[in-house]
């Protein structure tokens, strides 16, 4: 490792995890004295043995190719990625405040808009935005909580400090492989995880059933609760059945499912049975086929209706893409100021809207410096990185703007931090980003300790989508 | 239980035992094949396992090496066992929540290995009882870690439900063939050697040798895969086991759909255990086994149209 350790370079300008400029930050020391006296022919060891644990147990996706499925897994480095207890802190703060804030705007905009009202923001870009849904007007949610479950995803910069790129409100996925990497590492690091007083995320499955549970209406010592997937083609799907199995609940497709007077039931070998909350991994718009898209397969008729008069609670609520969508995302330290009277404690990325001419001017004229990208993609799709562009997709993007400018927002392209990462027998810096999980429930909001470190794994990538070429890390947080 | 999860686990258990039976039916060929020229053809297993045509048969059929390719490893063959691991892990996919980690884990390494290109590579050119026998093992493994994990749930009744259906019809399917077979080609020495590979097809040589102390004779060959209670693969065993986990169904199940159930499979269960088939009367014992292989499949859509929601 001391040799793995010395061919190691940083990337000049960029926030190291691991190193700073007098050598291994603290956080690490631990972790690295622990493996420094191992081979480097031990490093590729556990690498592979990584990978084969993954593939054991089926943590894979399948890409269809030639009309044939190939199993893949997801990358994951086994060096992880460590954050100190203070660090921790303050981002558990800072995303509890956002996400009480942006709570309470999904209960205001969909009843009295009382940030319309005032002024706090445009009334256009709300209703302008696709993921508005009018159905959910005056709709009364359990609790007044839309955001059950949040992934909201933060980066840092090169001076150190933690920014949020984007909140993840509808339907975030990630959490299982934030388990299964812990799980992982386990294997390949034995005793190491002790010894560096690594905080547990093995509660998750708990406090989100415990949500779940408080949702049922019904006076009933058992309510019955589901986790309704797309199905096995989803490429989440194994997210899918590692929760539903983690949480003891049953794993449902839409076809499982009937409205009758607007009660929901499922399809048993014993007869119908009826649901009492619904942890949804289908879309809104596919999610009932009578009041959203017509042709969906995936989701069950009479559903809307059934949520409506509250014989059914759904998780997460419908309708929170207005709150997660990019331009919305400009107003969200506006929002925290707005409704809680507070300073936002964790920063936007700079964002402009490019529905302002003057913006768009800035923009065009720095694209270079700029990434652009639409309100209403996720996934690393449908961006446009200034720096790496051709002169032919920049015409082509400057004309998409032009034809629809509410639909874009552009953010100076930001130097993610990167982080050593083994990759070919040698450490590497790959840039990261971070995407803890938040439950929110009746007594309040949980963060779990941890999270989802997505990597950059190809050289002089700042995408870290798994559907671009992106990684994961296991994620330590240390406990004080 | 939901009747998605039901049926798909039911079909997982028959996959399965599909996937052992056909194995150990083409492991048992290839060592006649190679003990007796008489043997050497993969005709009828081919015909089984297979979706080929008559001249596409006649191409491969004495071509060992290709013939196990095909029945193993040929993904555009449904009958493969490629192709019956491939939908049995599909199908658990499906309902991971409904069985251990362990049996999904089982599973997932099974299938990688009917995967894994070394098999191909010692199929055809090394020594093809080696891959099989891995694979037979491997099924093994799986009913072993199915039974020493899994809670005694509908979800180990319906997998056993399947697995006995499957198992039954293979047993009925087996017999058949080789009795037919008996039955066209009489010389001295014949019979004994098909009764023989019979047996090994439906994992019952010493079992036999057991009892009977290698006399091969019709009679007791029949006696032991029809009747015999205590040999895991007669049919008499498989329905009187069939019978025991859908009993534990009851309290789980709709009377109406219980009842209809009941009847079926007690019906079949007492055909088989009240009906003494002459064994020198190859048209009767043919149409014994097809009555019976008949009632299994009533079972089994019954099973679908009451407990699974198949209309």
């Amino acid at each position: 490792m001391d040799r793995i350790l010395q061919t190691y370079r940083e990337h000049a300008g960029v926030w190291d995890e691991m190193f700073a400029s007098e050598g291994i930050r603290t956080t690490y020391k631990k972790f690295v004295s622990a493996i420094e006296d191992l081979p480097p022919e031990e490093m590729t060891r556990k690498d592979e043995l990584a990978k084969k644990l993954f593939m054991s147990q089926g943590v894979t996706f399948t890409v269809y190719s030639s009309g044939e499925g190939i199993e893949k897994i997801f990358p994951f480095d086994v060096i992880p990625r460590i954050i100190g207890s203070e660090e921790w802190l303050l981002i558990e703060a800072g995303l509890k405040q956002r996400l009480k804030a942006l709570n309470i705007f999904l209960k205001d905009i969909y009843h009295r808009q009382f940030i319309l009202n005032d002024g706090i923001m445009p009334a256009q870009l709300v209703y302008s935005c696709p993921n508005f849904l009018r159905e959910m007007v005056n709709v009364d949610v359990p609790f007044d909580i839309y955001t059950h479950i949040s992934g909201v995803d933060l980066i840092r910069d090169a001076d150190g400090s933690f920014y949020v790129l984007e909140d993840n409100l509808r339907t975030p996925s990630g959490v299982s492989y934030m388990l299964e990497n812990r799980s992982i590492t386990y294997r390949i690091f034995p005793d190491i995880l002790p010894r560096n007083n690594v905080r547990s995320v093995k509660e998750y499955p708990d406090l989100l059933y415990k949500n779940l549970l408080a949702l049922a209406n019904r006076q009933i010592s058992n309510p019955t609760v589901v986790l309704l997937s797309p199905g096995i083609y989803n490429s989440a799907y194994f997210e899918h059945t590692t929760l539903a199995r983690l949480m003891g609940i049953e794993l449902v497709e839409g076809r499982d499912l009937i409205v009758d007077n607007n009660f929901v039931y499922t399809k048993t070998t014993q007869g119908l049975q009826q649901v009492d909350v619904i942890y949804r991994r289908v879309d809104d718009e596919f999610i009932d086929p009578l009041v959203f898209r017509p042709d969906s397969i995936l989701g069950v008729s009479g559903l809307y209706w059934a949520y409506r008069k509250g014989n059914v609670a759904i998780v997460n609520a419908m309708g929170n893409g207005v709150a997660d969508d990019k331009a919305i995302y400009t107003y969200v330290p506006e929002m925290i100021r707005y409704y809680l009277n507070e300073e936002p404690i964790l920063k936007n990325v700079p964002t402009y809207r490019l529905s302002d001419p003057d913006s768009k001017a800035h923009v065009f004229e720095h694209i270079e410096k700029m990434v652009i990208k639409r309100t209403n993609e996720s996934g690393g799709y449908g961006m446009l990185m200034g720096n790496s562009a051709t002169q032919e997709e920049i015409d082509n993007y400057k004309a998409a703007v032009n034809a629809a400018p509410r639909n874009f927002i552009a953010q100076p392209i930001i130097s993610l931090s990167s982080t050593p990462c083994y990759l070919n027998g040698l450490l590497q810096p790959r840039r990261v980003d971070l995407r803890p999980f938040a439950l929110y429930g009746p007594d309040g909001i949980d963060i779990v300790p941890g999270g989802l470190t997505r990597v950059a794994l190809k050289e002089g990538s700042m995408v870290v989508n798994s559907s671009q070429g992106g990684g994961s890390k296991d994620t330590w947080v240390l406990s004080g | 239980m939901l009747s998605r999860v039901a049926d798909t686990i039911f079909w997982l258990g028959r996959y399965m035992e599909r996937t052992s039976g056909m194995l150990q039916a083409i492991f048992t060929q290839y060592i006649s094949s190679q003990d007796d020229p008489e043997e050497n053809t993969w005709r009828p297993l081919l015909k089984i396992y297979g979706e080929l045509t008559d001249p596409e048969i006649e191409a491969i059929e004495n071509h060992s090496p290709k013939a196990l390719d095909y029945m193993i490893l040929n993904r555009s063959n449904q009958a493969s066992a490629f192709n019956t691991i491939t939908f049995s892990r599909e199908n658990a996919r499906g309902i991971q929540d409904h069985i251990t980690k362990e049996v999904w884990q089982c599973l997932n390494d099974y299938y990688h290995l009917i995967r894994a290109d070394h098999l191909h590579y010692e199929l055809f050119y090394g020594d093809p009882v080696a891959p099989i026998d891995m694979l037979i093992k491997h099924g093994l493994l799986f009913t072993g870690t199915v039974d020493n994990t899994m809670t005694r749930g509908e979800g180990f009744n319906f997998i056993h439900i399947g697995k006995l259906i499957e198992r039954a019809i293979h047993t009925t399917d087996v017999t058949r063939i080789k009795m037919n077979e008996i039955a066209l080609r009489r010389h001295e020495g014949f019979e004994g050697a098909k009764l023989r590979y019979l047996l090994y097809s439906l994992f019952g040589f010493e079992v036999y040798l057991k009892i009977y102390k290698g006399n091969f004779t019709k009679r007791h060959t029949l006696d032991l895969i029809l009747y015999n209670t205590d040999f895991p693969h007669s049919l008499l065993y498989s329905l009187e086991r069939l019978f025991r986990y859908f009993t534990r169904l009851k309290n789980d199940s709709l009377p109406e759909n219980f009842e209809r159930l009941e009847y079926l499979i007690g019906k079949t269960m007492n055909h088989i255990k009240y009906s003494k088939v002459d064994e020198s009367n190859s048209a009767e014992l043919d149409l014994y086994l097809s009555q019976t292989r008949i009632d299994l499949f009533e079972i089994s859509s019954t099973f679908g149209k009451h407990y699974f929601g198949n209309t």
